[in-house]
């Protein structure tokens, strides 16, 4: 009734009591399990339950071994592969998306959003059929005579390169388009009006305003490829392995949780290096291209 | 007239890339739904006809039905618990200038970042050792995690764009802060509450990286279902079933799209 208007950004309690229920969750159910691993990583001997002691030895059976080494190599390559894949093919779908005119753009957000939230499963399972031995891709090499009986088009690294890369193109089309919405277009029209060709404006004006866009995404899909268990599981079969399905294998079959648990901390420890490396690099070379003229 | 060649080359190169990535992202969808509509016992594709029987035996199928009962409910509380937590944190981060926001905000968001994998192993370890190993309580706890990022990424997009002056004459006028927040903030926010409920609810449901540790009971969400299925088995009744994932997924997009647009719910 007699309701004084109560400016809210004056009420100091209020900002704890709304930060406090999301902040806990996070504390508790990503912190803490987060920091258990990182303690479980150091127990000696196959079990977390009981164990006691310090020791480094997960972490030295795992370099001792040229078969985890090579696993984590690769794991490595392609999480490369798989961004730089996805920055070729994603920059001019999100390029254009940035440049349409909203009522034409809507459509095509659909088709790009809803792979993104598709179950990964299902998609992964799309692929299965189309690359199976009755899928569309042998039917059509059979029927355009270019190959005489249906072929194994599964289990080999190009089909897990193909299916990660269709997988994260969405994040990294996303990515891409948010920050081209914020570069000017005004931009490009004084570059063209110079002269420029269309190739120069790309390389001299888009690709160094569009950085920051391309690394966010460079982040995103390198983060999920390197963790990636469920595609080379079932596109890549037993001869594909890769740091996550390793990890998923020690934790869910062998229940070896300390020896898996130096796993998931070498898998972020590399991820995050190359990350490091990846920024340190790009961004040098963005901003001397930015300096020369 | 090289340079003109080339610029035209250049073009119908990212046509070329542009319609081959569509294509793509729609292909293994398309290919699921239509491989489901076989009559037959094989998974091939084309189909050699089409019928609606392995829906039916996904429907006369507990494992599948059960799966799918449990994502639903699963989806629908994680979506309402994390939209209300995500909404107070959200409204707080948008609305309160304080030492450490950008550092509270980059903590809200960071779940996002995190191998699924390791998070995976942490979360599975600490539940058993808290006594919630195994339950639903544990494995909504994990998807509330994952869900969170999502909520406060959408709703903190949408409240960036709101008209704060509309509350102010609101509270002119004398409106007690609830009836402010009931009648003004709301109602102007919900187009941006759709979209992070749609993104958290398909988050939740397709979920299968995290889902896999988090077992419980022996009761496992559809993703994870169909994981282990296809594993084992390679038939038309787990294209019938991922089909239904489609389904629910495509009317969850369409939704949104229809309330909000969809550029809103990334």
């Amino acid at each position: 009734m007699s309701a004084v208007p109560i400016d809210v950004e004056s009420r100091p309690g209020a900002r704890l009591l709304l930060l406090l229920p999301a902040l806990a969750l996070l504390l508790l159910f990503l912190v803490v399990p987060m920091f258990s691993v990182f303690r479980t990583s150091f127990f000696p001997g196959t079990s977390s339950m009981g164990a006691t002691g310090f020791t480094l030895s997960q972490y030295a059976r795992f370099f001792s071994s040229t078969l985890y080494n090579s696993v984590l190599l690769e794991t490595v390559a392609y999480g490369i592969i798989v961004s730089v894949g996805c920055i070729v093919l994603g920059f001019p779908v999100g390029y254009s998306l940035a440049r349409m005119p909203p009522a034409k753009r809507r459509l095509r957000m659909i088709l790009i959003i809803v792979p993104l939230t598709l179950s990964l499963v299902v998609v992964v399972f799309g692929w299965m059929v189309l690359l199976g031995r009755q899928g569309l891709l042998n039917n059509l090499l059979l029927a355009l005579g270019l190959i005489e009986a249906p072929r194994q088009l599964l289990f080999n690294r190009a089909a897990v390169l193909v299916v990660l890369i269709q997988q994260f193109l969405p994040f990294m089309i996303l990515s891409i388009m948010n920050v081209v919405l914020q570069i000017d277009p005004v931009l490009e029209h004084a570059s063209t009006s110079l002269r420029a060709t269309r190739l120069t404006t790309f390389r001299k004006v888009v690709v160094p305003l569009a950085a920051p866009g391309i690394v966010s995404g460079f982040t995103l899909v390198f983060v999920m490829t390197v963790s990636a268990f469920v595609t080379p599981r079932l596109i890549g079969g037993a001869r594909t392995q890769m740091l996550g399905g390793l990890i998923f294998d020690e934790v869910l079959t062998t229940m070896n949780w300390p020896f898996g648990a130096a796993m998931s901390f070498i898998l972020l420890a590399v991820g995050l290096g190359v990350l490091a490396l990846v920024n340190m690099l790009v961004v040098r070379r963005i901003t001397r291209g930015l300096h020369v003229r | 007239m090289s340079a003109d060649l080339r610029d035209r080359l250049f073009a119908a190169l990212g046509f070329l890339v542009r319609w081959t990535v569509y294509a793509s992202l729609l292909l293994p969808a398309a290919i699921v739904v239509a491989a489901s509509l076989t009559p037959g016992d094989i998974l091939r594709f084309p189909p050699p006809g089409i019928s609606l029987r392995w829906y039916r035996a996904v429907w006369e199928s507990d494992l599948f039905m059960n799966s799918l009962g449990l994502s639903f409910r699963l989806a629908a509380l994680a979506t309402l618990v994390s939209l209300v937590l995500g909404f107070a944190a959200a409204y707080a981060v948008d609305r309160y200038r304080f030492r450490g926001l950008g550092l509270v905000r980059s903590f809200l968001l960071s779940p996002l970042l995190v191998p699924t994998v390791v998070l995976g192993l942490g979360l599975m370890q600490f539940l058993v050792w808290i006594g919630l190993g195994q339950t639903f309580l544990g494995l909504l706890a994990g998807h509330l995690v994952i869900t969170l990022p999502y909520v406060v990424r959408t709703l903190s997009a949408s409240m960036v764009l709101f008209d704060r002056n509309l509350e102010q004459a609101a509270m002119s006028l004398r409106a007690p802060p609830l009836t402010v927040l009931r009648t003004i903030t709301l109602p102007l926010l919900f187009p941006g509450i759709i979209s992070a409920m749609v993104f958290a609810f398909v988050t939740s449901f397709g979920n299968v990286t995290l889902s896999v540790f988090l077992n419980y009971d022996g009761e496992v969400t559809l993703p994870v279902q169909v994981l282990s299925y296809v594993e084992q088995n390679y038939d038309p009744l787990v294209a019938a079933v991922s089909s239904v994932v489609i389904l629910v997924t495509v009317l969850a997009i369409f939704i949104a799209d229809r309330i909000s647009g969809a550029k809103s719910v990334i």
